[in-house]
């Protein structure tokens, strides 16, 4: 399938320009810039505390920068609510009401997003990460690799463009972590961008497009994955599993 | 007109969810009316309230027992958007976030005049009165709009503190005494028969506050909650 | 380290007002008639109505500020907010005393229901309420935005609290045991106009200068904590 230029034009894109962040008057993202395009699978890694939750909360407009400019396929977020629609996020914790069940919490997100038809669309989400099972059971009762899997089927639900995932793989099982796998395997595709923070990159290196390193409030590497090698560093930093 | 509509499913949704979550554990409402009759009960033995009570407390312990159960109420509403950080997911919509707001007012709003209602015949039946007056409701319904509509726009800041079990009624008592003074005074006025238009002042009081608290949710709840 | 060496303008400040209370402390004590019913105690007026004057100015200067702030997003805003607060506190707490000690020769009570005390006490609570919600948030700038909110909100509800207990007043009159309603309507002449206007003044003076002092007191803190990181 060619892509005609028309189409590239118009193509996401996601521009970060010069974004600062202040907690306590010090800046934890300090000018940070990254442009990711169309298609890209980018696996953000750093120190722990480096400001990789807090440049992907921005992202997903859940933290206010104190400057800088975010643009989603040449649009500025921060003046269009609209654009929400297009984001996709995973946070830390699975934003889910406990006493009710897995297919209302979706029902819920499904109406937010004002989906026409929310029945359907909640069934394969649900049939797509493998709760169909577990579907009418209260989240409360789901353990934590189930309710990152429900948390998957959330965020996909709205088929997004831009996806953050904020250390998706923190307690999933293998089963999980399979299903995650497989996914993010579908979803690397043009149309979408996918930002992935990780602690661990491990085998995500194979299927990832590129790897940003955040360091010092900015991003210090922006490469291929396969260039890997050409950065000793990063190399270094990627074995230690710091 | 189309993102209007879209404006208006989110506040409804948000509602509805509520209402699901109440429905499904019972935490709220009941806990609120269980909580007004002991405030009634403890107001009766503290205060030597006689059992042919005047029309005047009658009022006055209708909307203090009402604003203590309902500060209950708007906690309980906003933690449970804070575990599993469900908050997070209703900021993700799609729509100006002020929808959240109105949302939340709402049901807020319902759950509290649920326990007005069900207070009615109780206190009719404790005081030998009858509660039961159309324009009584209204008041009701002026009085609970506006001191849930505080309500919700000041427990969201004080989720966002570590003393957020009892920062609520510090911030909100102060700020809604007019709302309560309002509420009392035409509520007082109409159960000693007195006619709406006697009561203007009050009631045109209790919508003033309805709006200006609106607007503020309009214009203010973003901020609060966006870091 | 920079530490900022005070402007030459708050010196001039500092004197002007120290200068200014006195004279108009002697206007009030030796050049105001006494007035005929309440006595001397009278005198107490115009400190008590310029305090409370003080407290409400600083209250619109505080939400002035919290706007200042959530539209720029710059700190010293909050500085000014927090400082105008904490002096506003006290200024509101010199009104009440005042008024009470005015009242309890006068009317036989130390506490009058009265529209305009009530509203100064409930806009104490609602400072006191102010620097609870502040002592328990993280970050300042959460600090700064949730403090702002509160008191551009609060701000608001003033013209409400007093209209419904005026309003209350008129219809459950309080009777004193000496006679009237508690009320504190007293003709003055031009001679205690004067002597109002000038306290007026003064106690603006003194607040501007009062802020200004906790502001930059709040200046030289961010640049020792800015140092220290």
């Amino acid at each position: 399938m060619t892509m005609s230029t028309k189409s590239l034009d118009s193509a996401p894109q996601l521009v970060i320009r010069d974004l600062v962040k202040r907690y306590h008057f010090q800046p934890v993202l300090n000018q940070l810039s990254l442009t990711l395009t169309d298609g890209d699978f980018c696996i953000l890694v750093g120190a722990n505390g480096a400001g990789k939750t807090t440049l992907l909360r921005i992202l997903a407009t859940l933290v206010r920068p104190n400057q800088g400019e975010i643009l989603l396929g040449g649009r500025s977020l921060t003046q269009s609510p609209a654009l929400r629609r297009e984001i996709g996020y995973i946070g830390h914790q699975p934003m889910f009401y406990n006493d009710l069940t897995a297919l209302e919490n979706l029902h819920h997100y499904a109406r937010l997003y004002a989906y026409p038809h929310p029945a359907e669309l909640v069934r394969d989400a649900v049939q797509s990460v493998g709760l169909t099972p577990h579907q009418h059971k209260p989240v409360r009762t789901f353990s934590r690799g189930m309710q990152q899997r429900l948390s998957i089927a959330r965020a996909l639900l709205h088929h997004p463009h831009y996806l953050f995932f904020d250390e998706p793989y923190t307690g999933l099982d293998t089963e999980a972590a399979q299903i995650l796998d497989a996914q993010l395997q579908y979803l690397h595709q043009p149309g979408r961008i996918i930002l992935l923070a990780a602690h661990q990159p491990g085998r995500l290196l194979r299927m990832a497009s590129h790897i940003a390193w955040l360091q010092d409030g900015k991003i210090s590497h922006h490469i291929p994955a396969a260039s890997i090698p050409e950065v000793p560093a990063l190399q270094a930093y990627l074995q230690e599993g710091a | 007109m189309k993102s209007f509509l879209q404006y208006l499913k989110v506040i409804w949704q948000i509602f509805r969810k509520d209402f699901q979550v109440e429905w499904r554990g019972k935490q709220g409402v009941p806990v609120m009316l269980v909580f007004s009759l002991l405030v009634v009960f403890l107001f009766n033995f503290a205060l030597q309230l006689s059992p042919t009570l005047q029309a005047s407390l009658t009022a006055g312990l209708l909307w203090v027992s009402l604003a203590f159960a309902s500060t209950l109420g708007l906690n309980r509403s906003i933690s449970l958007e804070r575990e599993s950080n469900a908050l997070d997911g209703l900021l993700l919509v799609p729509v100006d976030r002020s929808a959240v707001f109105f949302g939340k007012a709402l049901s807020n709003f319902t759950f509290t005049t649920l326990v007005a209602l069900a207070l009615l015949p109780v206190l009719s039946l404790f005081y030998q009165q009858n509660l039961f007056h159309l324009p009584l409701v209204l008041v009701i319904v002026l009085g609970v709009g506006a001191y849930t509509g505080l309500g919700t726009l000041l427990s969201a800041l004080s989720i966002q503190s570590r003393t957020r079990d009892v920062l609520l009624p510090i911030l909100l008592y102060p700020l809604a005494l007019p709302i309560l003074i309002a509420a009392v005074e035409a509520s007082r006025g109409i159960l000693a028969g007195q006619p709406l238009g006697d009561l203007k002042s009050w009631i045109f009081l209790l919508l003033a506050a309805n709006i200006l608290f609106s607007a503020a949710g309009l214009m203010f709840f973003e901020t609060i909650l966006e870091e | 380290m920079t530490l900022h060496k005070k402007p030459s303008l708050l010196s001039i400040l500092d004197i002007l007002s120290i200068l200014l209370f006195t004279a108009v402390l002697i206007l009030i004590l030796f050049f105001t008639p006494t007035e005929l019913t309440m006595g001397p105690v009278q005198k107490v007026f115009y400190f008590h109505v310029a305090s409370a004057w003080g407290g409400m100015l600083s209250f619109i200067l505080a939400a002035a500020a919290g706007i200042g702030y959530l539209v720029t997003r710059k700190v010293r805003w909050d500085w000014l907010s927090l400082s105008s607060v904490e002096v506003g506190l006290v200024f509101g707490l010199i009104a009440i005393l005042s008024g009470m000690i005015w009242a309890q020769p006068i009317w036989n009570t130390w506490w009058v229901w009265d529209p305009r005390l009530t509203t100064t006490a409930i806009m104490e609570i609602i400072y006191l309420a102010y620097f609870i919600l502040r002592s328990g948030l993280d970050t300042p700038e959460t600090r700064a935005r949730l403090g702002a909110v509160y008191v551009i909100v609060s701000v608001i509800t003033v013209p409400l609290t007093f209209f419904s207990i005026r309003l209350f007043r008129t219809i459950h009159p309080v009777v004193i045991a000496t006679g009237g309603d508690g009320g504190s309507a007293f003709n003055m002449t031009p001679r205690m106009l004067l002597a109002f206007i000038a306290s007026l003044v003064v106690f603006t003076l003194i607040l501007a200068d009062l802020v200004w002092h906790r502001y930059r007191l709040a200046q030289l803190q961010n640049t020792i904590e800015e140092e220290v990181n």
